[in-house]
């Protein structure tokens, strides 16, 4: 689910998205905002993202709840400006109705 | 340290009592007044360096991701043990819980003021926490937080 999330960003498919994030999501992003599932969701077009690497991921089980950390290396542009950056993240997901959801996500610049 | 231990009993008691709802849900009563009760529980006890009382919030896997680095509920009590409760003080800002069942998410702001050097800093971190329902209670198994200018 985690690899759908990365590839809807690449491919700039915010409907693979929308199936796998729940209505209620809510995103810190590294900037310390505050987004919504729509605002994700308008993020994956308008940022051109060309390359996102996963450089590692755990995932942590408490019943139906999962807990995903990892680090990850972007590059893209985004208002015109070239980026790259290397972010942690923690996402969580829950099991519900036979599938995995994605109800939160803390992204921060990685310090190590 | 009395105070916060009895603080906590209380809120141990009250989410043992509390049986977990299904479906999201906003703010108020049920699980969400105890979950924002457990996140001032927490401030209160790292600001009194009590880890006896972060040990019953904490999930023994807790996942905190701290100034971009991931630590464990091991680390992260070591650095709370010897943080010196003077030079640091935690100010919670207003934050929204929802419930998904079992799992909660907490999302809100907080003031941290530092003062090292004879300087003092003020930095605002916008945080999301995620509580899941257990046998003893609600316990937090991840927490982190991004600085914010907003």
């Amino acid at each position: 689910m985690e690899h759908v999330w990365a590839l809807a960003y690449i491919a700039k498919d915010p409907k693979a998205l929308a199936r796998i994030l729940d209505d209620a999501f809510v995103c810190v992003n590294a900037d310390g905002k505050l987004l919504s599932k729509a605002d994700i969701l308008a993020d994956v077009t308008a940022v051109n993202t060309l390359q996102l690497l996963t450089e590692s991921m755990v995932v942590h089980l408490h019943g139906d709840t999962a807990i995903v950390t990892g680090t990850f290396r972007t590059t893209g542009v985004e208002r015109g400006k070239p980026f790259m950056r290397r972010e942690r993240f923690v996402d969580t997901w829950i099991f519900r109705n036979g599938q995995w959801i994605s109800i939160s996500s803390l992204v921060t610049f990685a310090h190590d | 340290m009395k105070a916060t231990g009895w603080l906590l009993t209380v809120l141990c008691a009250l989410s043992l009592s509390i049986s977990a709802q299904d479906g999201q849900q906003s703010n108020e009563g049920g699980p969400a007044a105890v979950i924002r009760g457990l996140e001032h529980a927490w401030v209160e006890g790292q600001s009194r360096n009590d880890n006896q009382a972060l040990e019953m919030i904490f999930d023994n896997d807790l996942v905190y991701v701290e100034y971009g680095k991931l630590v464990t509920k091991g680390k992260y009590l070591a650095r709370i043990k010897q943080a010196s409760p003077q030079l640091s003080e935690i100010v919670m800002e207003p934050m929204t819980v929802h419930t998904f069942g079992s799992t909660a998410i907490v999302v809100g702001t907080y003031r941290e003021r530092d003062r090292q050097a004879g300087k003092r800093t003020v930095r605002r971190w916008r945080f999301i926490d995620t509580w899941v329902f257990q046998a003893r209670g609600w316990v937090l198994v991840a927490a982190g937080a991004a600085p914010t200018t907003e």
